[in-house]
C-alpha cells in the first residue's frame, strides 16, 4: 500500500465532504436522532387527563380524589353530577383519557364493611398507554385501600418492591444508550456507501479502475475519512446522553469508546458492502437505511430484552452484531462490570470479529472493473 | 509486430455480447479513429482495452499481453482512459489545480521541478491557466472535457484511451482538443484511440475502425474507406425502391441511378451499410395538425434581453426575433450563453434587463406566460424523460400534463410512434433505446399539445448519421406541415446549414445573425460553415 496515494485520496474526501456540506448531515443527523428519539420515545404516561365524578362527596371520597389529585401521573379535575353518558361523551371526543366515577353512598358502604364498586373507564385507543394508565389508577385505588385498613389485622403483608439499576425507572436511562448504538449503526454506514457510490454515479470511479490504484488503497481511503468523523460522534453523543438526558455513567469510559470505535467499523463494513452492490446514491441511502435501522432498533434491546425473545427472533437478533453491542453498552452507562464480565469480554471479541468479517468480506466482493 | 494489438476481443456484458472477435492494431504516434452508432460496441472495446471491464481474447501492447482487467494492472501506469461523458471523470468541488494534483499523487508521480513544468505545460495547452482556482462544476462544457484530457495526460500515458471527448464540445475547444493530441503524439509518441460522432474529425485520423452492432465492419484510412462506397453516392434525387435512402444533401443507392455521382463522406458509410444489412430505416411522416390555431407571424421578440450571474453576465443584451415557419440555429462555443438564453425565453431563469415578447405577448411576470405553455414545446439538453417508466407511460404522461383527453392523446401517441419511427419502442425504458430513438421520441412528447413553437436545446449530441438525419427531416416536415418555429442549439456545425437563418453567441453577446447563405457570401474563403464559426471566434481574441 502506498500512504501517498492514499492520503491524496482521503484529502480529496474531506475537501469535498466539506465543500457539497455533507459533513453537516455527518454531524447533524446523529444529534437529531439521539434528541428527537429521547425525548419522543416515552414509555411512562404523565398527567394523564383524569375526570372524576364523585357522586359521594365524602371525607374518603375526597381522599381519593385528592391522591389523584397529587400524583404527577394524573392531571385531575373533580365534577359531581355529571352523567355517566355526558362523560364518556367526553372520552370519546378525545378530551379526557380517564373517566372515574365514585358512587353514591361509596363511604357509608366501605364503613359497614359492604363491597363497593368505583366505575373507570379508560381510553384504550393506544393499548399500550391505556396499559400503564390502568395499572396506575389501580395503583392508586389500592394504596388508598390499604391506608384506610391499615389499622385491621388482617392486612400483613406489604410490597416494598425496588428496581436494581435504574432505580427511578426513568425512560430515558433505558432508552439513551440504545439510540448511540442505533446511531453508530446507522450514520456511518451510510456515509461510507455514500462515498463510495457517488463515485459510482457520477463516473469517477474510472479514476480509481483506470488507474494503478490498488483496491486495498482505495478501501482504506474510502473508509478512513468516514471512521474520523464519526469517531468524534462517540464523544457527542456520551455527552447528549449524560448531560441532557442525564443518563448515569457507572462503567469505564474506556470501554465504551473502545467498544463504540468497534463498532463503527462493523457500520462502515455494510456501508461497504451495500456500496457493492448499489449504483445509484439514494438506492444505497434507503438499503442501508432498511438494514441498519430496523434491526438496530428492534434487536437493540431497547423495546424488548433480548433474553425475553424466542424463535425466529432470539436467531435472529444474535445474528446481528446490534445485540452484542447494546449490552456492553448498557453495562457501561448502568452497571458498570466493564470487563470484569466474561459474558461482555466474549461480546468485544464477537464485534471485533464481525468488523474483520464484513470489512474483508466488502474487500473480497468489490471488483476493479466495469460490473 | 505493432505497438498495440488486439486480438480476438469479445466484450459480454450482462451475458450480452456487446462486441464481438474485435481485432485492432495501432503504431507509435497513431491516432485511430473509432465510429459507429450509438450501442455498436465502441465504448466497451475501449473499455476492455483500458483494463476495466472483462473481456475474452487478448490484448498486446508494448510486448506484453493481458487477457482480463488484473493482468491489465502492470500495464495501467501507462494507460490513460477519458470515458464517455462530459467531465465525467471530474469532481465538481474540487478546482482545476487541485484535479492536477490529486491525478499526480494517485499515479503515485514524483513532485519535482520537471511535473510541475509539465503540469504548466499542460494547464497552457488547454488554456486553463486562468481558471486554476475554478471548481470543476463551474467550467463550461468544453474546458471539463480539456481538463478532463490533461488529467488523463498527466502521468505521459503512451496509450490514450479517448472515448468521444469532443461529444457536446463546440468547434473551437474541440480543435484545442485535437492541438493538444497532436502535440502529444508528436512529443511522446502517444498511441490514440479515440471514438468520435464527428467524421470530419475521423477523416483526420490515421485509421478509422467502423463499427456496427458489436461487429468490426470496416477499418481503413478515410480515404480507402470512402472509395468502397463511392459508387452507390449520388446528389440527391427522390428515391423508388428500398434499396435507396435519399438525405438533403445525398442519395445514397444499391441500385445504379441516372444522377451524378457525389463525392461521399464518411457517413455514407453508414447510410450504405444501413441499406446492404436490409435494416429497415424508417421513413418520417408528419400530418397536418389537428387543431386549427391562427399563428403569429413573429412568435418570439427579444429586445436587450441580458442575465447575469453575479459578476459574470451570461448573456448581454441579446435581440433576436424568430418568425413562425422558420428554422433559427442558435450557435456558439460552450458558456457562449444559448442554453442561459433558451431558459430565459421559457421562463426557467427570471429576465435581468430586456423585453421579451412572446407569440405577441409581452412577458413581463410569471402571469404572463400562463396561456402561453400550451403553445410552446421544449426539449431539453439531456431529454427529461421518466427512466422508469416505458415510452408509452412517458408520453401518456405528458399527454395528461397538458390535459389532452386520453382518446385523443392516445391516437396522436400512436400515429406520432409510427410516423416518427419509434413504434417498435413503444414498450421499452427510455434507457434501452439508443440515443436517436430517445431524441425523437422526447421530441414527440414536447408535440403532444401541437405547440406553435419548439425550443430545442442540443438536441443531437452524440447522435449516429442516420439518426441526425431522420431527425432533420423530421423538423424540415414540421416547419412545412405545421408552420412551426423553431430555435435549435447544436454543435454540429454541418447542421447549420439546415437552418433558415443563423445566429452566433460568443462569450454572452451576439456576433451574427444571418442566413447560412449570407454568411457564405461575406466569408467567401470558407469551405464549411466550422471554418465561418471559428472566424467569428477567432476575431478579437
Amino acid at each position: 500500500m502506498n500512504p501517498g496515494v492514499i492520503k491524496a485520496y482521503i484529502l480529496k474526501e474531506f475537501k469535498e465532504l466539506v465543500r457539497s456540506r455533507l459533513i453537516l448531515i455527518v454531524y447533524i443527523l446523529p444529534t437529531m436522532i439521539i434528541i428527537l428519539f429521547g425525548y419522543g420515545i416515552r414509555m411512562e404516561v404523565t398527567d394523564a387527563r383524569t375526570l372524576i365524578i364523585d357522586n359521594d362527596n365524602s371525607r374518603i371520597s375526597r381522599d381519593l380524589s385528592a391522591r389523584f389529585d397529587h400524583s404527577k401521573y394524573f392531571d385531575t379535575r373533580v365534577t359531581s353530577g355529571m352523567s355517566e353518558q355526558k362523560a364518556l361523551k367526553r372520552i370519546k371526543q378525545a378530551r379526557v383519557d380517564i373517566l372515574i366515577i365514585i358512587p353514591n353512598g361509596f363511604e357509608k358502604r366501605l364503613l359497614h364493611g359492604e363491597k363497593t364498586e368505583i366505575g373507570v373507564f379508560i381510553d384504550g385507543a393506544f393499548p399500550v398507554r391505556a396499559t400503564t394508565m390502568q395499572n396506575y389508577v389501580k395503583g392508586v385505588i389500592y394504596n388508598a385501600a390499604q391506608s384506610l385498613m391499615r389499622k385491621k389485622p388482617e392486612n400483613l403483608i406489604t410490597i416494598n418492591s425496588r428496581n436494581l439499576f435504574n432505580q427511578a425507572m426513568r425512560d430515558e436511562d433505558a432508552i439513551v444508550p440504545g439510540l448511540i448504538g442505533l446511531i453508530l449503526l446507522v450514520a456511518p454506514a451510510i456515509l461510507s456507501a455514500l462515498l463510495i457510490v457517488k463515485e459510482k454515479e457520477e463516473g469517477t470511479i474510472f479514476n480509481f479502475y483506470s488507474s494503478p490504484i490498488k483496491k486495498s488503497e482505495f478501501i482504506v481511503a474510502k473508509l478512513v475519512p468516514p471512521l474520523i468523523l464519526h469517531s468524534l460522534n462517540i464523544f457527542i453523543l456520551f455527552l447528549w446522553a449524560t448531560w441532557l438526558f442525564e443518563v448515569p455513567f457507572r462503567g469505564s469510559f474506556l470501554l465504551y469508546w473502545g467498544a463504540a470505535q468497534i463498532y463503527i467499523l462493523i457500520s462502515l463494513g455494510v456501508g461497504l458492502l451495500v456500496s457493492i452492490i448499489t449504483r445509484t446514491q439514494i438506492v444505497a441511502i434507503v438499503l442501508t437505511i432498511i438494514i441498519t435501522i430496523i434491526p438496530g432498533f428492534l434487536y437493540s434491546g431497547m423495546l424488548m430484552p433480548i433474553s425475553s425473545m424466542s424463535g425466529e427472533s432470539k436467531i435472529e437478533a444474535h445474528i446481528y452484531p446490534v445485540m452484542y453491542f447494546n449490552h456492553i453498552i448498557y453495562d457501561t452507562f448502568l452497571i458498570g462490570q466493564g470487563l470484569d464480565s466474561p459474558k461482555n469480554q466474549l461480546y468485544l471479541a464477537i464485534l471485533v470479529f464481525y468488523a474483520l468479517f464484513l470489512i474483508l468480506l466488502g474487500s473480497w466482493l468489490m471488483k476493479k472493473e466495469i460490473a | 509486430m505493432a505497438k498495440l494489438e488486439i486480438r480476438d476481443v469479445t466484450v459480454k456484458h450482462r451475458n450480452v455480447t456487446v462486441i464481438k472477435d474485435a481485432r485492432l492494431y495501432a503504431e507509435k504516434g497513431e491516432i485511430i479513429g473509432l465510429i459507429g452508432a450509438d450501442g455498436a460496441g465502441k465504448s466497451s472495446l475501449m473499455h476492455a482495452v483500458a483494463g476495466v471491464i472483462r473481456f475474452e481474447g487478448e490484448i498486446a501492447f508494448g510486448g506484453r499481453r493481458f487477457g482480463s482487467p488484473r493482468e491489465a494492472e502492470k500495464l495501467k501506469p501507462m494507460i490513460g482512459l477519458m470515458p464517455q461523458g462530459i467531465g465525467l471523470v471530474l469532481y465538481k468541488n474540487l478546482t482545476v489545480s487541485e484535479h492536477l494534483s490529486f491525478f499526480s499523487k494517485i499515479r503515485n508521480l514524483k513532485e519535482d521541478a520537471s511535473l510541475d513544468r509539465y503540469r504548466k505545460r499542460l494547464l497552457k495547452m488547454a488554456g486553463l491557466e486562468r481558471f486554476t482556482d475554478r471548481p470543476a462544476g463551474k467550467l463550461s462544457g468544453g474546458m471539463m472535457q480539456k481538463l478532463s484530457l490533461i488529467c488523463t495526460l498527466i502521468h505521459r500515458p503512451s496509450l490514450l484511451v479517448l472515448d468521444e471527448p469532443t461529444t457536446g464540445v463546440d468547434p473551437l475547444s474541440r480543435r484545442e482538443l485535437w492541438k493538444i493530441l497532436e502535440e502529444i503524439r508528436e512529443s511522446e509518441g502517444t498511441i490514440t484511440l479515440m471514438s468520435t460522432a464527428y467524421m470530419q474529425e475521423a477523416a483526420k485520423m490515421d485509421r478509422v475502425y467502423l463499427f456496427d452492432s458489436g461487429t468490426i465492419i470496416a477499418s481503413g484510412t478515410a480515404e480507402e474507406l470512402t472509395e468502397t462506397v463511392k459508387e452507390y453516392v449520388y446528389d440527391p434525387v427522390p428515391c423508388k425502391s428500398e434499396r435507396c435512402l435519399s438525405t438533403s444533401h445525398y442519395t445514397y443507392s444499391l441500385d445504379p441511378l441516372e444522377a451524378l455521382h457525389k463525392k461521399p463522406t464518411l457517413e455514407a458509410l453508414f447510410f450504405i451499410n444501413a441499406l446492404k444489412r436490409g435494416v429497415e430505416i424508417p421513413q418520417i411522416e408528419v400530418s397536418e395538425r389537428e387543431s386549427e390555431e391562427p399563428i403569429a407571424q413573429v412568435v418570439m421578440e427579444a429586445k436587450g434581453l441580458t442575465k447575469r450571474f453575479g459578476d459574470f453576465v451570461a448573456d448581454d443584451h441579446i435581440d433576436m426575433e424568430l418568425k413562425s415557419g422558420e428554422i433559427l440555429g442558435l450557435l456558439g462555443a460552450n458558456g457562449a450563453g444559448k442554453t442561459t438564453f433558451i431558459k430565459m425565453l421559457l421562463g426557467l431563469y427570471p429576465i435581468d434587463e430586456g423585453e421579451l415578447t412572446l407569440l405577441g405577448k409581452p412577458i413581463r411576470s410569471a402571469k404572463d406566460r400562463q396561456g402561453l405553455k400550451a403553445r410552446i414545446g421544449y426539449v431539453s439538453q439531456h431529454f427529461s424523460l421518466y427512466k422508469d417508466m416505458t415510452v408509452r407511460e412517458n408520453l401518456l404522461y405528458f399527454a395528461s400534463m397538458h390535459r389532452i383527453d386520453a382518446a385523443k392523446a392516445s391516437s396522436r401517441i400512436e400515429r406520432y410512434a409510427k410516423e416518427l419511427g419509434f413504434e417498435s419502442y413503444m414498450d421499452s425504458l427510455p434507457t434501452e433505446l439508443p440515443l436517436g430513438i430517445n431524441q425523437r421520441f422526447s421530441v414527440a412528447a414536447a408535440l403532444l399539445h401541437e405547440p406553435v413553437v419548439l425550443f430545442l436545446d442540443e438536441p443531437t449530441s452524440g447522435v449516429d448519421a442516420i439518426a441526425r438525419s431522420q431527425f432533420w427531416q423530421m423538423l424540415k416536415l414540421l416547419k412545412q406541415k405545421w408552420g412551426i418555429a423553431i430555435l435549435i442549439t447544436t454543435h454540429y456545425m454541418s447542421e447549420a446549414e439546415y437552418c433558415d437563418r443563423v445566429v452566433l453567441l460568443k462569450e454572452g453577446k451576439k456576433v451574427a445573425d444571418d442566413s447560412v447563405e449570407n454568411l457564405y457570401r461575406k466569408h467567401p474563403g470558407a469551405r464549411s460553415f466550422e471554418e465561418i464559426f471559428l472566424h467569428y471566434y477567432e476575431d478579437g481574441r
